[in-house]
């Protein structure tokens, strides 16, 4: 069973994107099955998904691949159909499995256009994204990488906002166009490893390749590496968003519907941080850390620069979506810190992010809902009328700006911590990229308050906020288990990072201190 | 056990929220949230003064819950830990935390939200405790930040006036600025020693292997920091040391980002009692005794300390002379007191600068319920020029605030005399190679003309507030006594009218709704004024029984004195202020009467800054002395030994009487006979500075409770308009224009826009394509890719070895 886990989780969202649109052409068909059919899926999936925490992943001292399931896919290149699950992706596939069936219920009545195909894109989407975090084939891993993006798209450019087509089509054409540099760097390597080890045979396995560059089997000149880096690395930077890779990133973000804003916010921006942590520190070490630089550089601008640009956003929604620039920025510092406190820091901040960012979507979602409108002027006084509503948008904000005992604050701490102690950059400039990330805690705490005050505070202004309903039980209850996990992440992360230290500190070896770490151990069979 | 002193209030905090909002009753709300807090205050003063109680013990009590962070080698427990300096802080915490709850039973009484207010009011004293019973850096942060929340969440609690809302954020906004200064300053001191936490923990008690290091025995063990500017930047202590201050500036409102503290006054006034005078701004104070022995070894930073301290304390008296609002005034002599007690740690005086925190909680806690209790019974009045005359209406009131008046002003007995003394007194008297040459000197002098002033505007508050006439009486003259309020007063022909803009701290009474509303239409309609306030006022008198009675149908109101759980805890407080400072009388004035127990107590768990002469002349705790006797020397750059040299006498009898004392704790056992008379003539100087000011503020204000004082001093120096213009305006003014329009939308966007553009429009040369939205687009997604994957090809082509 264990070999096929992964697979299942990967299927049966699929599946229920099947299900979803044959219940379409069923006689008996309403509207409303959908939705149960694809909560249904989803759940199921997560509560499957829960197995994997079974699995002893992260409890030995070394990194290990669990629930591998490694056969041949297409034999005459040497693709395989190999997947895995270690400390680092355990997380991020929760996260996923997490947060689609609340954005099911979150699109409950949101979603009157279509919802068979709005369902069956969401079930499609879930299915590509566990695939992306669990593969172990650079093949498989793009084209899962790639398949994420059409639901995307379509969910954009259908159920999206005014300017949903533009924000679709840019959103596409960004980030495929970073994939596709990404397809050409995976077929370079699978010439590389062809002609120096395979003799003539390529691979595109992942493991195989780790391995032979740490064993030494394989190595890829420092120009040659260069390119490599560069291609995966735009591919993943785009993906993240760092600046100024960013522009894609407030469109979608306030054109998607409200279940897709959370998916991407939540999700798809950590495959390019998982991407970058896991393939570009993975196989090319030595450009990683020659060009950590640049990618500090433009991890500590972000933080600032999206911080600046989020206090001054109108839209509520916007503000949210260059929030995430800055935060996502912090993530990326702490991988480039190449320290175990800010690799781990950055780990978990994906993971915050994706909790406390798809809360805000979540929330900014049930108030688009009741008034149709985003613009924070529109609002002002909300917490006379919707006292519920206040509450989790103060507590979620809080978790945002990294208040202790929530969530946030572990990560970045742990960032900053790590960029602090960092020997990446020289001796002072570690010390001036903290301190300039810092402010960020700072701007952050401006921008959220300044929206919170807005919003929430003051008078009731206009006559149409004043008779809005409170958030039904339905809301609070989907809600609720990211607030219990911004509770629980905030005050006992040592489950969460004891979980993910092997894996971490596997690649950080790799990238700090090459030709230290061991290879990568696969379990076969438990 | 110290378990139990944080988590009662948290629990009494849950239960408010969550029951207290569905029961709505008042007696039971206030009963868990007082409840609660005095479960805490039991627990902290049976962990203080029980059978093996903190302030006797030797080491300090731990209580480990878990291991809240670990990674790599960086280590945070929630562990907590009271030795005799967080023994003290808990007692008078929880103490004058139960004094405040109740009080505020009374002063909240009638308000919609008074569940809750308390929920809030709880669950800061949870955050508090945290604070002051962390055993590392990390976890005080925790506690640190939460009664920053807590302070945001209470000044904000009118959360419908608009000023309720700015003053919160600025004051969470104005403490993160300070807290980056905190979160750096861990870091280095996580940097520099591996460790972060305050107590050497046992294995056995952490459950760590080898056990926790305390990172101030290591840092106590370093060489002291050379005296330079250079040292701010070096990366060593004196970084961490600066680091932590800019958070203390913060939390403690210092020069420059007190700014906060005097707009807080939003929030009603219990809050301003408990966390903007008692407890949270001395929280600054709190940390950097409690690292006391990472400032000894950064003289740069004491030095800092010292000038901020006394910069801050001189500043805010002078405004506060010139303020109208009663909570105004006590909270510029909050930031003043404040300052105090930095200078206090500058000088190396750490044991004096804590016990001025407390007797400070005593006196300040009992004038800022004192003010609430005017208040209330102004029926929320806070304009000193409409009172007066409150002697005869409030005598409870008016005789606590007394005893709070003589303390603060520092009259011999009172509390804040022997506090106050003694840190100008050991600002004179200073040894500290932090204090170069004739500073000392200077610093006291700015010392004693702040204890001038602190006594003139306590005099002309109580004058303009319980003395002379009646003013309140005088329903119009309001309007012409003062144009510089005018938004208070221009539209409203009755005071009541304009009490909806002008109450800076309103309880919303059930019918607070319309009573809102009605307030703000007679403001505006003048004449309907009386009878809908009438109304108004109807309503409340149905909910609000004991306090508002016979007063209702007045044209002008008659303050009346508050009701008993608001006075008992006036009382209590003035008792405390009366004979709270007894427990810390210096041996010069008691001539060993009365020991100085405050002393005794704190001395072994502070550090003691490096002084002028020689090593000989540093003692204290023995790892602390040996490191400062065997560095000092070593490390001693020029700057340091010329400092020593400039001024050689260094104060010489003191020298040797404190170099005898070599390694004693306190001067309890040595006493050397010049340095007793010196310390009794400054108390005289003290003593006549109170006198004076007192003297000086009851003739100028006495006759003339209204005397016009300066623009300059009335506008707060305009700071925050400086501010404004330099700081903020710039900032979002730049980042709307510039980032975001400019840089996001024009130059990227543009970039990208213009190559889909120019992709487009080759697509469209094949205009049959353009059919329909999503097909033209995927065509050109196509093309666009089709290219990028041509190029890429080219380009491994050329790079790939193997393919060449």
């Amino acid at each position: 069973m264990q070999q096929y886990l992964l697979t299942i989780l990967i299927l049966l969202p699929t599946l229920g994107a099947i299900a979803v649109a044959a219940h379409g052409f069923a006689p008996y068909r309403r509207e409303t099955h959908y939705r149960w059919i694809a909560l249904a899926f989803s759940i199921a999936t997560f509560a499957l998904s829960l197995l994997l925490l079974g699995g002893g992943i992260g409890e030995g001292a070394a990194n290990e691949f669990r629930f591998v399931q490694n056969s041949s896919w297409i034999g005459a290149i040497g693709a395989r159909y190999h997947l895995g699950v270690d400390g680092m992706s355990l997380w991020l596939v929760l996260l996923t499995t997490l947060l689609v069936p609340i954005s099911i219920l979150s699109s409950w009545h949101a979603v009157e256009k279509r919802p068979a195909a709005f369902y069956a894109f969401i079930l499609l989407l879930e299915g590509a994204m566990i695939g992306v975090f669990v593969s172990l084939d650079l093949l498989v891993f793009y084209l899962f990488f790639e398949a994420s993006l059409v639901p995307m798209f379509f969910l954009i450019g259908v159920w999206g906002g005014e300017r949903r087509i533009y924000a679709a089509a840019k959103f596409f054409i960004y980030t495929a166009l970073g994939s596709l540099l990404m397809l050409v760097g995976i077929i370079a390597l699978y010439f590389i490893y062809a002609n120096q080890v395979g003799g003539g045979q390529g691979t595109f396995d992942y493991v195989v390749l780790f391995n032979a560059l740490q064993t030494g089997q394989m190595s890829i000149d420092a120009r040659a590496g260069f390119w490599l880096f560069l291609a995966f690395g735009l591919a993943f930077a785009i993906k993240v968003p760092l600046f100024p890779f960013h522009t894609w990133l407030p469109d979608a973000h306030t054109e998607a519907p409200t279940a897709g804003s959370v998916i991407l916010a939540g999700v798809l921006l950590k495959m390019g941080t998982y991407g970058l942590m896991r393939f570009n520190f993975g196989l090319f070490p030595e450009a990683s850390r020659e060009w950590a630089w640049l990618a500090i550089i433009l991890a500590v601008v972000g933080i600032i620069y999206g911080a600046l640009v989020a206090m001054v956003q109108p839209d509520v929604k916007r503000l949210v979506a260059y929030s995430s620039v800055s935060h996502m920025g912090f993530v990326v510092l702490g991988m480039f810190s190449f320290t175990e406190q800010g690799m781990q820091g950055a780990l978990y901040q994906m993971l915050n992010h994706g909790v406390s960012t798809g809360a805000l979507f979540l929330l900014v979602g049930m108030i688009y809902e009741r008034r149709h409108t985003r613009q924070i002027d529109d609002f002002g006084g909300l917490s006379k009328p919707m006292p519920w509503f206040a509450t989790i948008l103060v507590i979620t904000s809080l978790s945002s700006v990294g208040l202790p005992l929530l969530n946030g604050f572990v990560g970045e701490f742990l960032i900053m911590l790590g960029m602090w102690t960092s020997d990446t950059l020289n001796a002072p400039w570690s010390r001036i990229a903290t301190m300039l990330a810092a402010t960020g805690v700072i701007w952050a705490a401006v921008y959220m308050l300044w929206m919170l005050q807005r919003v929430l505070f003051g008078r009731v202004t206009n006559e149409k906020n004043a008779r809005l309903n409170d958030l039904s039980a339905r809301e609070i209850g989907l809600l609720a288990p990211l607030l219990a996990l911004m509770l629980l992440m905030g005050a006992y992360p040592r489950p969460f990072l004891s979980r993910s230290r092997a894996s971490v500190e596997q690649v950080r070896e790799r990238v700090a201190s090459p030709g230290r770490g061991g290879t990568l151990a696969v379990i076969e069979k438990p | 056990m110290l378990r139990y002193i944080i988590f009662a209030p948290l629990v009494g905090a849950v239960i408010n929220w969550f029951v207290g909002r569905r029961l709505r009753n008042e007696t039971v709300i206030g009963l868990v949230a007082c409840g609660s807090v005095a479960v805490s205050a039991l627990f902290a003063f049976m962990s203080a003064f029980g059978e093996h109680g903190a302030l006797h013990a030797s080491t300090p009590t731990l209580d480990h819950l878990w291991t809240w962070i670990e990674v790599g080698g960086f280590r945070a427990d929630f562990g907590l830990a009271m030795d005799r300096l967080s023994g003290i802080y808990a007692c008078f915490i929880t103490f004058v935390g139960l004094l405040i709850h109740i009080f505020a039973m009374g002063y909240m009484h009638g308000d919609k939200g008074f569940y809750r207010f308390f929920a809030y009011l709880n669950l800061f004293m949870f955050m508090m405790l945290t604070l002051i019973l962390a055993d590392n850096l990390l976890l005080m942060f925790v506690g640190w930040e939460g009664v920053g929340l807590c302070s945001y969440l209470l000044i904000g609690y009118y959360f419908d006036r608009k000023e309720a809302g700015d003053a919160a954020k600025k004051a969470f906004v104005a403490n993160r600025v300070g807290d980056w200064g905190v979160v750096l300053g861990i870091m280095l001191v996580f940097f520099l020693t591996g460790t972060i936490s305050f107590f050497d923990k046992p294995a056995t008690v952490s459950g760590a292997a080898g056990g926790v290091e305390s990172a101030l025995r290591l840092i106590g063990a370093m060489p002291v920091d050379p005296f330079t500017w250079g040292a701010i930047f070096a990366g060593g202590i004196t970084s961490a040391a600066v680091l932590l201050f800019i958070g203390a500036t913060g939390k403690s409102a210092q020069i420059p980002l007190f700014v906060w503290l005097p707009d807080a006054m939003a929030g009603p006034t219990p809050v301003s009692a408990l966390i903007h005078a008692a407890t949270m701004v001395t929280a600054g104070v709190y940390m950097i005794v409690r690292c006391s022995s990472i400032f000894t070894h950064a003289p740069t930073a004491m030095f800092i300390v010292a000038i901020i301290g006394a910069a801050t304390a001189i500043f805010a008296a002078t405004i506060g002379i010139a303020q109208n609002d009663i909570k105004k005034v006590l909270a510029y002599s909050t930031v003043s007191q404040l300052g105090y007690m930095m200078l206090a740690c500058g000088v190396g005086a750490f044991v004096a600068a804590i016990f001025h925190v407390m007797t400070h909680a005593f006196f300040k806690a009992l004038l800022f319920l004192g003010s609430g209790s005017v208040i209330h019974g102004m029926h929320h009045e806070q304009d000193m020029r409409r009172m007066g005359g409150l002697k005869k209406y409030m005598p409870v009131t008016y005789w606590t605030m007394f005893t709070g008046w003589l303390a603060i002003s520092g009259i011999p007995i009172f509390a804040g005399f022997f506090s106050k003394d003694e840190i100008l007194w050991k600002t004179w008297s200073t040894e500290s190679i932090a204090i170069p040459g004739a500073a000392s000197k200077i610093l006291w002098g700015v010392g004693a003309i702040t204890a001038l002033l602190t006594a003139i505007y306590m005099t002309r508050m109580m004058v303009m507030t319980f003395h002379g006439t009646e003013r309140f009486l005088e329903v119009a003259a309001g309007g012409q006594a003062d144009e510089a309020h005018a938004h208070a007063y221009d539209e409203g022909a009755k005071p009541h009218a304009a009490q909806a803009d002008s109450a800076g701290d309103r309880p919303r009474h059930q019918a607070g709704e319309s009573t809102s509303t009605t307030y703000t239409d007679a403001a505006a309609h003048g004449s309907n004024a009386t009878t809908q306030h009438h109304d108004a006022h109807a309503d409340d008198a149905h909910i609000d029984n004991d306090a508002h009675d016979a007063h209702q149908h007045h044209g002008t109101h008659i303050p009346h004195e508050s009701p008993w759980v608001m006075t008992v805890p006036l009382i209590v407080l003035a008792v405390l202020s009366t004979l709270g400072g007894l427990v810390g009388v210096p041996y010069a004035l008691s001539a060993g009467a009365i020991p100085n127990y405050f002393e005794h107590t704190l001395e072994p768990v502070v550090a003691h800054a490096p002084e002028h002469g020689s090593g000989a002349a540093s003692h204290g705790a023995a790892a602390t002395s040996r490191a400062n006797e065997t560095t000092y020397g070593a490390t001693g750059t020029p700057e340091s030994h010329s400092t020593a040299a400039e001024h050689p006498e260094g104060a010489a009898p003191q020298a040797v009487g404190e170099g005898v004392a070599g390694g004693v704790p306190a001067s309890e056992h040595t006493h050397d006979p010049a340095e007793v008379r010196a310390e009794r003539i400054f108390s005289g100087i003290s003593i006549a500075i109170a006198l004076v000011g007192i003297g000086i503020g009851w003739t100028l204000f006495r006759r003339r409770p209204l005397l016009e004082m300066p623009r300059l001093l009335e506008n707060k120096y305009y700071v925050d308009e400086a501010y404004d213009a330099t700081i903020i305006n710039p900032l979002k003014t730049g980042s709307r224009e510039v980032l975001w329009r400019f840089f996001d939308v024009s130059v990227v966007d543009g970039i990208v826009n213009g190559i889909g553009r120019g992709v487009s429009q080759i697509g469209s040369a094949a205009r049959y394509m353009q059919s329909g939205f999503v097909r033209s687009y995927a065509a050109v997604i196509l093309i666009g890719a089709l290219a990028v994957i041509g190029y890429f090809a080219y380009a491994a082509y050329k790079i790939i070895p193997f393919m060449r």
